[in-house]
């Protein structure tokens, strides 16, 4: 996928210009982590299970040659083709060969963040292929020749409407109203479930993949996935050499963090396990079943300071609960992924360079870290991106040496109490009557947006050693 | 597949991975223990089971043996569809319901394009999640649990199990006995989306409707009480 992540500012501004989609992010981010707490409430023992998924998770990855050689094998035993790739590039080549060996025309592709990072469906449509999202926000989106703004809900920044007059400029079905939600549904549905029954080919995405036995794992609500690993005559599951995980039990127990998190349910309506092709006893599924495992710098993030990071289970949490995203929303991020998790893995897996504005979308609140089923520092790996972003020099120069006076400011405490109070004391004289400034020097991109309160007249540290000061008198008289 | 792609990626791997015997990784894996479980809506399985699956929007009878189950499945079709056919897959178990004494024409295979509903006998029935489960083969083909307009799905008391890490010891068993089957799916609801303005809609790509009919000793109250702990 096209990046631009370069232009996050600009981004984000154009953003918050469009009045109808800030107000929808405002009702998501309300209403998302009502959603989530209400799914965990009763479940005391919910940070238990994160702390043990993680652990899971952690030995896991320290074995990561072990268990996907483990989980390689076993995939090789029930039947499946297991390919690997290094890259993108490398990646889609995999996909598009078996599709041409089976001269397939129609590829009916349920959702998957990684083939959005390789950019598949571009690839394979340039080589001919008539390909077709199927999950309902990202069939929607693939439709308006959009990307998602979202990792769990792809379309959710288009209102009704717009979707309506997307399928009637789309659809060739005549005229109709479709006047309510319900009829857009049914009218994808209908649309789609032809597409189905004529793809030669389903791609799916996997949440887990199970070394002990090769089952590979997919949770949807819509059941487009399962159409696709079952309708087509060639299946082929699309994901990266992170996804192992040792036991069956061990990718259920994910999953009882990953629903609650992502859509606030105790459980979605399909939740599947596929091991191959076709047996002898089957009467349907696909005759020839692939994986396509992606590395694409997994293994540096692997071998980095960054690699809490492969323990994500793309639930969406951290975006849901992001003032950031929740004021920008996902594409000002310039890239598949958005938000909080977006931030650290754009850099990491596309580059610093590129990037390096995202880490700087943090108002280290930590909601994020707070919320997530993985137990990942978020906040802190954004922290060493912005530690590595300035001592790279990737930012502008004025901000490093904003950042090297303030820090050496820092090291000075005396020098810092003295000319903190000098500068507070200032503000307090001359806001003193309007009680804020509507304009500030060096800060006027704050005060663009707010006014700035008139400080009281005192520091924090004046207020604090006054104190200490009366409570150590108070002593004395005792 | 290009054969260096694998050989680096497993290289890089090696070099990063810790080094330990296999045997040593699958002790530490046991060390790590099981997962906690979150706690049922009721004490007593069926109850609790049941309130699941309403929560997930099925809906759902109580039978006490297979001549009610046979009345009740035909009352369902016909109230829906006004008809006594039915699609199920060439399960031994369904093959022996009495249904001609409810009046039921089943055709036993798998579900063709145009026949709005189908019938399930699960292999499980999860009750911590509300889920049905069925694995695919010839007493279950994909396609009935996918392609119907509604789908019914038979569970037997005896096939309940508390939680997901029993339903995986039952679930090995019959991996160890007949092979792994293609698909093991389990089915927690009618097929739904949300993708338009947050909007819940059943019916997105799957079943519209989800209707579960639980069968044997199941105390009396256990619907009742089902349904209060679903309300909202
Ligand atoms: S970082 Fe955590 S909260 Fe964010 S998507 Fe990943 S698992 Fe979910």
């Amino acid at each position: 996928m096209e990046q631009r992540s370069d232009t996050f500012l600009d981004n984000a501004s154009e953003a918050l210009k469009n009045v109808e989609q800030a107000k929808r992010r405002d009702i998501i981010a309300t209403f998302a982590p009502l959603m989530r707490s209400a799914a965990i409430e009763g479940f005391d023992e919910f940070d238990t299970l994160r702390q043990h998924v993680k652990r899971v998770r952690e030995h896991a990855l320290d074995h990561l040659e072990y268990y996907l050689g483990q989980f390689e094998q076993q995939a090789v035993q029930n039947g499946n083709h297991v390919h690997f790739a290094r890259n993108s590039d490398e990646f889609n080549s995999v996909v598009l060969d078996i599709c041409q060996q089976h001269d397939a025309r129609r590829v009916a592709k349920g959702k998957s963040m990684v083939t959005e990072e390789t950019g598949l469906n571009s690839f394979l449509q340039r080589a001919g292929l008539e390909v077709m999202e199927t999950d309902l926000g990202e069939y929607i989106i693939q439709r308006a020749g959009e990307t998602p703004s979202h990792i769990v809900a792809p379309a959710l920044h288009k209102s009704a409407g717009e979707i309506r007059a997307l399928f009637q400029s789309t659809h060739d079905l005549g005229a109709r109203d479709l006047p309510e939600t319900v009829d857009l549904v049914a009218e994808a549905r209908e649309v789609l479930r032809e597409h189905f029954l004529k793809a030669e080919v389903g791609i799916i995405g996997a949440n887990a993949l199970v070394a002990e036995n090769g089952y590979s794992m997919l949770v949807t609500n819509e059941g487009n996935g399962d159409l696709c690993a079952n309708l087509p005559r060639v299946l082929i599951v699309c994901t990266t050499i992170d996804r192992v995980l040792p036991l069956a039990q061990d990718a259920t127990a994910m999953l009882r963090l990953l629903v609650r998190s992502a859509t606030g349910q105790a459980q979605t309506c399909y939740t599947s396990f596929y091991s191959g092709p076709r047996r002898d006893s089957d009467v349907d599924g696909p005759i020839e079943t692939h994986f396509v495992l992606l590395d694409n710098k997994r293994s540096d993030i692997l071998d980095s300071d960054y690699r809490e990071m492969l323990e994500c289970i793309r639930c969406g949490a951290c975006l849901n609960h992001c003032p950031i995203y929740s004021s920008v929303g996902g594409h000002a991020y310039g890239w598949v992924y958005p938000g909080p998790m977006g931030s650290i893995l754009t850099p990491l897996l596309t580059s610093l360079e590129q990037s390096h504005a995202l880490p700087n979308a943090c108002t280290s609140c930590g909601r994020c870290a707070e919320v997530c089923p993985a137990d990942i520092p978020l906040p802190d790996l954004l922290r060493d991106l912005r530690h590595e972003e300035n001592s790279r020099k990737l930012s502008a120069g004025r901000w490093r040496l904003g950042i090297k006076l303030h820090g050496w400011l820092a090291r000075h405490p005396k020098l810092y109490q003295l000319s903190t109070a000098i500068a507070i004391h200032t503000l307090h004289l001359f806001g003193r009557k309007r009680g804020s400034y509507s304009s500030l020097p060096m800060a006027s991109g704050w005060t663009s947006q707010r006014d700035f309160p008139a400080p009281q007249g005192k520091t924090f540290m004046q207020q604090y050693k006054a104190r200490l000061k009366r409570l150590a008198e108070q002593r004395n008289e005792h | 597949m290009s054969t260096s792609a694998r050989s680096e990626i497993f290289a890089r791997l090696r070099e990063i991975s810790r080094k330990a015997s296999a045997e040593r990784i699958h002790q530490d894996r046991q060390a790590l223990g099981s997962a906690p479980v979150p706690t049922p809506p009721a004490a007593e399985m069926c109850e609790a089971f049941l309130a699941n699956v309403l929560k997930n929007q099925g809906s759902v009878d109580c039978v006490a043996n297979r001549t009610e189950a046979v009345a009740a499945i035909g009352h369902y079709i016909y109230s829906h569809f006004r008809s006594h056919r039915l699609v199920a897959g060439n399960d031994p178990r369904l093959a022996a319901m009495p249904w001609r004494d409810a009046g039921v024409l089943p055709r036993f295979g798998r579900l063709e394009v145009g026949e709005p509903v189908a019938l399930s006998f699960a292999q499980l029935g999860v009750v911590e999640t509300g889920a049905v489960l069925t694995w695919t083969g010839k007493s279950n083909p994909a396609a009935n649990n996918l392609l119907p307009e509604h789908h019914m799905v038979l569970v037997d008391t005896a096939d309940l199990v508390p939680d997901m890490e029993h339903a995986w010891g039952r679930i090995k068993q019959e991996l160890e006995s007949n092979g792994r089957p293609r698909g093991i799916n389990f089915i927690a609801g009618p097929s739904s989306t949300a993708d338009i303005e947050g909007q819940l809609v059943y019916g997105a790509h799957g079943p519209r409707k989800w209707h579960v009919i639980l069968m044997g000793k199941i105390p009396a109250e256990a619907l009742s009480r089902a349904r209060a702990i679903a309300a909202p």
